[in-house]
């Protein structure tokens, strides 16, 4: 992985001030310093304020630093940044720089939060104290502060170099180790989600359908680009439930989109300087692939089982499906029941797969070549639901145990897609989530630091 | 928004470990007993919130009300405000919306009779005259009513049942209803619904032998849920027929506690006022002193003949009133029947039983129309729609409830919501905000480590 990716989302939100007004506001880290900031002046601090981080990665922590330091400036709170080893450490470095208040704390990023966990202590020693290192009584504080992670926190928090981080107990053979954050949100629930490379540089955008609209993320969230659907006309018999396809097409790229709200699909063509998605066709059958095409069961949320393959190839599955993942010459059709059929090359014979989730794709995560089955949970309304990462080299991989998995936040995780957001050779995972609100989110999840 | 994001759901999550690979399984049938009636009439009449539920399996008014104080379409496919002094609504088809502008004219006009009327009432001409476009149908209004969608979401207001599928489900005879595919908000999750009437002994029993999945209108209060309690009982009086000091009389003579525990089907709340406790919650005023005693004098009480509960609670007045001097007759009618005297105002005594919306402002709309008060609905409710926002016009409308009490010819009773039973197989049931069930989302929670394999 480039180092120049990881920064490349702080240092596009610096080099455009209209968007740094408005992402100021919400991106994570400015407003944890910001929290953090008015938590220690709660505590009516006396200047100069050393502050000690640790935890997370070092970028994370020179970012959280950086942006703590210039919250507590502008509260006129002299801030001295250290770079302590341990916490007695940093007692010793505040008190010998003449701080007279120092705070440490710790990031960790779990659960797609990004936390700041410590104290806050005064280091001023009373003259009669001598030589030894008393503390006053005041200040004497805790501090523990969360926001929503977000993808600048996650290129951030990966290893320098993008090396992959130290092996955790619970993934002993792959190493893989996924941390999340929230992508970007949806005012309406998705109906379908695909990711690839729209404007030919390197890097996959991510594609977003709802009922009302297709819309185009780039890496850090940002919305490139948004289409509205409703002057489609309705389809004559639609599903209860958001329902559709979404597949990006090659040479020159586009966006092959149908909701089952609609009797037709559309088809979208990327035009990044203006930031719209211009219609330069219709869709009337289910994009499953780039090439690959199916057809609704009319009112139902899933695909008829006979899909078209390359070359104009039929494919029967063995039953409808809602999921259905083309990687490469693989292709997994998910069940209703939970069920897959998984062919490891076209023409091969079906593999049966169980305790597969509506939300699972095939993506290659560790960048071996071998892609892995990223998948939900398989029961109808978990809580809370988990995303799963299993080898697609044995069995059923639903019967042997996941080689990461980790929750997921609040709501319902129908959907599922990798991506190469940053160019190297390891897909990010999002996931597509259902908010009991009745928005969405979108659930990115990255290989990272612990 | 989506009506399936705004919905509470209830007891989806009673079953949620049940292997459906995260989305709700289509396909099956569900055995569902009712103590309602075989044959459900048109809507206007069909108010109890039993029928207005069943009634809903096969026509659907315009939109459903959300529980986050929104409209979301049903049979429209969209409603829209060119104008805020208009509203659109864009119906599946031309017949559609032929047939819902024929139903809301004929309920607008005297020969409808009915109190829902007053839901129409901010529509230019109170909707006595109606021309669709195509599928599309204008409702220009005479004042400002921004309540007005939430109003058009009562089940009264549904078009009858026709030929052209109105609703979720179609007849298949037999007490079959059949998934209707080409429903504009998307096919129910089962393929069929097996309805069969009885009484409340034969729903224990079908019940307690595990015949039936889904049971609708429990009057026992274990293991069932309950729908908000809209459905409000008053005593309607007529001025003209009955001394000035009749209300003092019925209100000292009659407590509504002891009439709400011991002679109402639950779910049931007393009703001080004229809205019902899910919309005005507050204290009631202390029982008045009875009037001087009066020469005894003789009235007839109407009554609903298909409501169970409304003979139980006619005796019980009638034992009350007589110890206050009046020799009270009973006569059961039936609905149609009793909304005819009652809009001729051929009565001296009635118990009228509305199925309120659950918005304050339209069901004070409804209230003051079965009160016989419809020259107030011109003064009250421009007033109340003034507002722009919803809480302010919310409060208005309650404030003027607890003012018009002593004007409006109404003794409020009591509220009754919908008492329900399902089985732990069922899942995705949820309440919409006029505490009726969408039974149109239901769906069968596949077992345990159901078989594998494609679809059920």
């Amino acid at each position: 992985m480039s180092r120049a990716w990881v920064w490349a989302p702080v240092l596009a939100a610096l080099a455009a001030p209209s968007v740094l007004a408005s992402s100021d506001s919400t991106a994570a880290i400015p407003r944890l310093t910001r929290q953090v900031t008015a938590a220690v002046r709660a505590q009516r601090v006396e200047a100069p304020v050393a502050v000690n981080v640790t935890g997370a990665s070092a970028e994370l922590r020179r970012a959280v630093s950086t942006l703590l330091a210039s919250q507590l400036a502008s509260a006129g709170l002299a801030p001295v940044v250290l770079e302590a080893p341990t916490a007695e450490a940093a007692e010793a470095q505040a008190r010998a720089q003449g701080a007279r208040t120092l705070m440490r704390i710790s990031l960790d990023i779990e659960g797609g939060e990004l936390r700041a966990r410590g104290d806050v202590l005064g280091t001023w020693v009373n003259f009669w104290s001598g030589r030894t290192p008393t503390r006053p009584a005041r200040p004497a504080a805790t501090v523990v502060e969360t926001v929503p992670a977000d993808a600048a926190v996650l290129a951030l928090a990966l290893e320098a170099g993008g090396t992959t981080p130290p092996v955790p107990t619970e993934t002993p053979l792959q190493g893989i180790r996924l941390m999340g954050a929230t992508l970007a949100t949806l005012e309406h629930p998705l109906a379908a989600l695909a990711a690839g490379d729209l404007d030919g540089d390197g890097r996959e955008e991510v594609v977003a359908l709802t009922e009302h609209d297709v819309s185009v993320f780039d890496a850090s969230g940002r919305l490139i680009a948004r289409k509205a659907l409703e002057a489609l006309p309705a389809a004559s018999a639609t599903t209860r439930e958001p329902f559709g396809a979404l597949a990006i097409l090659p040479g020159p790229p586009r966006v092959a989109a149908w909701s089952t709200r609609h009797a037709h699909g559309e088809l979208l063509a990327l035009d990044k300087a203006r930031g719209t998605l211009r219609t330069v066709g219709t869709v009337d059958q289910a994009p499953l692939g780039a090439v690959e095409r199916g057809s609704f069961v009319p009112g139902q949320t899933a695909f008829a089982p006979t899909v078209t393959l390359a070359e104009g190839r039929s494919l029967t599955v063995p039953a409808p499906f809602t999921t259905a993942s083309l990687e490469a010459q693989r292709m997994l059709f998910v069940h209703p029941d939970g069920s897959a059929a998984y062919y490891a090359h076209a023409g091969a014979s079906p593999l049966r797969w169980s305790n597969l989730g509506a939300g699972s794709a095939l993506g290659d995560l560790n960048g071996d070549g071998v892609p892995e089955l990223i998948t939900t949970s398989p029961q109808l309304a978990p809580s809370p639901d988990r995303v799963r990462v299993f080898a697609t080299t044995g069995d059923d991989p639903g019967t042997h145990e996941p080689l990461w998995q980790g929750a997921l936040p609040t709501g319902r995780a129908l959907y599922v897609v990798t991506a190469n957001l940053d160019g190297d050779k390891r897909h990010e995972v999002i996931v597509g989530l259902w908010k009991p609100d009745g928005t969405s989110e979108l659930f990115l999840l990255r290989q990272g630091a612990p | 928004m989506r009506l399936r994001s705004t919905l509470a759901c209830v007891a989806l999550l009673a079953s949620a470990s049940a292997q459906a690979a995260g989305r709700p399984r289509y396909g099956g049938e569900l055995r569902v007993a009712h103590g309602g009636p075989p044959e459900i009439g048109e809507p206007a009449l069909a108010d109890t919130p039993l029928e207005a539920t069943l009634l809903g399996l096969l026509t659907r008014p315009v939109c459903q009300d959300t529980r986050d104080e929104g409209a979301v379409p049903a049979l429209a496919r969209q409603l829209s405000r060119p104008t805020a002094q208009a509203l659109q609504l864009t119906l599946p088809s031309a017949t559609s919306a032929q047939g819902l502008a024929r139903a809301w004219m004929r309920l607008a006009s005297n020969e409808g009779a009915s109190p829902y009327r007053a839901l129409l009432h901010a529509v230019r001409g109170e909707a006595r005259q109606l021309t669709p476009r195509g599928a599309v149908l204008e409702l220009p209004l005479s004042y400002p009513w921004p309540d007005l969608e939430r109003a058009l979401c009562h089940p009264a207001l549904a078009p009858p049942v026709s030929a052209t599928p109105v609703g979720p489900f179609t007849a298949a005879g037999r007490g079959a209803l059949e998934a209707q595919l080409a429903w504009p908000q998307g096919r129910p999750y089962l393929d069929r619904l097996q309805l069969t009437a009885t009484d409340q002994r034969g729903l224990s029993r079908l019940w307690s032998s595990r015949q039936v999945q889904v049971e609708l209108g429990v009057a026992s209060e274990t293991d069932s849920v309950a729908g908000t309690a809209l459905y409000a009982t008053f005593l309607a009086f007529s001025p003209r027929r009955l001394p000035a000091d009749f209300r003092q009389a019925v209100e000292s003579a009659i407590d509504r506690e002891d009439l709400t525990r011991l002679f109402v089907q639950a779910p049931a709340q007393p009703m001080p006022h004229l809205l019902p406790p899910a919309l005005l919650d507050a204290p009631g005023r202390p029982r008045p002193a009875a009037p001087p005693a009066t020469p005894s004098r003789t009235v007839t009480l109407l009554y609903d003949a298909s409501v169970e509960d409304q003979r139980a609670v006619a005796e019980r007045i009638q034992v009350k009133l007589h110890d206050r001097g009046y020799t009270v007759a009973l006569e059961a009618l039936s609905r149609a029947a009793l909304r005819a005297r009652w809009a001729k105002g051929d009565f001296e005594l009635m118990l009228h039983a509305l199925l309120l919306p659950p918005v304050p402002g339209p069901a004070l709309a409804v209230v003051l129309e079965a009160g016989g008060r419809r020259d107030l609905l011109g003064v009250e409710l421009p007033a109340i729609g003034a507002l722009p926002a919803a809480t302010a016009r919310d409060a208005r409308a309650r404030e003027r409830a607890l003012a018009l009490a002593g004007s409006v010819p109404l003794v409020p009773l009591y509220a009754q919501g919908l008492g329900m039973r399902f089985a732990p197989d069922v899942g995705g049931v949820m309440m919409d905000a006029q505490g009726l069930p969408s039974l149109d989302g239901l769906y069968v929670l596949p077992a345990e480590g159901a078989a594998l394999g494609g679809r059920p």
